[in-house]
């Protein structure tokens, strides 16, 4: 249910930013679908699936482009202590060629992928709710042109139970 | 892993400017920039040329494709008066960028953009554009996003075709016939 939810809202900010688009002057975006809350116990982990979306057309670098000159996506978490976020795993990217690299393989992000964050509580953590927010960082290109650098904001909350 | 490719300052908000849409004879803004080995260099420094002003970056693999036929038309339209300029918009080291424009063989000028000539050149938001340029500073065309090479060659012939206007050119021979590529919808 979750997860048709936050399609929908994606499908949502797609077609706002379809509709507000002029020929030739689209802007490339990635959205962040919202994640709901985030229980952990004390002394506990947890794997977030953070989903995006990449907007029509376009592809972004995966974390591990080919080659040091392409940007990287990213993504840059800062929790509230004493919640970390200490891993983070991105998907590999796919290796496609484009019509104006044909014979030079791009490692690429596009439609939908996700990528995992590992959620850390102490065991001295005390209950509440702890907010983690970040920034994906991504450049984006389609077939002929390269856009610069982006970022989409993403947060969600950590909820602490009480021991 | 390296990160050294980024753009100009990219949280700022670019400031309003006619140059949108069809530039077609508006007069190029003229500018000073510094080149990779450190010199100044104006647009106005190359009046009476043509002018292939490329704006590019060393993390766009579009523009990677164009570069090699920019050296090409530089050295075929050299002696009747070609420039071909290229206005790199990373952010990221000149050392770095010469280093890349050394191994992709460029031979023509290269400088580091800003986010004043982005500005100025109507909020450059897409990599690869062109600017042609006639002899006399106006525009003649515009190209965004990467473009058949023949579409290029086009736009440089025209901007080759201009005469300036008031020195050795009769007042009523047209100064240039314009065009412009935009990208198609995606």
């Amino acid at each position: 249910m979750k997860v048709a939810q936050a399609l929908l809202v994606l499908a949502s900010v797609f077609a706002a930013s379809m509709i507000a688009q002029e020929p030739g002057t689209h802007v490339p975006s990635v959205a962040f679908a919202p994640v709901g809350r985030v229980q952990v116990k004390p002394g506990g982990t947890a794997n977030v699936q953070l989903d995006f979306r990449v907007g029509p057309d376009f592809h972004v670098n995966s974390n591990h482009p080919h080659s040091e000159l392409l940007i990287p996506t990213q993504l840059k978490l800062t929790a509230v202590q004493p919640v970390s976020v200490p891993t983070l795993k991105y998907p590999a990217g796919e290796d496609v060629s484009f019509p104006f690299a044909p014979d030079e393989k791009l490692s690429v992000y596009s439609g939908d992928f996700s990528i995992n964050a590992v959620v850390k509580v102490p065991l001295n953590a005390k209950a509440g709710d702890y907010p983690v927010t970040g920034e994906l960082h991504f450049q984006a290109c389609d077939r002929r042109a390269c856009y610069p650098p982006r970022t989409t904001p993403v947060k969600f909350t950590v909820s602490v139970a009480s021991k | 892993m390296v990160a050294s490719g980024k753009y100009l300052n990219r949280a700022r908000q670019p400031r309003a400017t006619s140059l949108v849409g069809d530039v077609r004879g508006k007069v190029a803004p003229d500018f000073e920039l510094t080149s990779l080995d450190g010199k100044r260099v104006k647009l106005s420094d190359y009046r009476g040329k043509a002018v292939l002003l490329n704006f590019w970056a060393t993390w766009c693999s579009p523009c990677k494709v164009e570069m090699p036929w920019f050296v090409d038309l530089q050295k075929k339209y050299a002696d009747e008066g070609l420039v071909v300029v290229g206005v790199a918009m990373d952010d990221t080291d000149a050392p770095k960028i010469a280093q890349f424009a050394s191994e992709m063989g460029v031979n023509y000028p290269v400088l580091l953009g800003t986010d004043k000539v982005s500005d100025d050149y109507g909020s450059v938001q897409f990599l690869p554009t062109s600017f042609y340029i006639d002899r006399d500073g106006k525009f003649v065309g515009k190209g965004v996003g990467l473009l058949a090479r023949k579409e290029i060659e086009d736009n440089v012939q025209k901007a080759l075709a201009s005469r300036v206007v008031g020195a050795n050119t009769p007042a009523n021979v047209p100064v240039s016939k314009p065009a412009v590529q935009q990208p198609e919808a995606q």
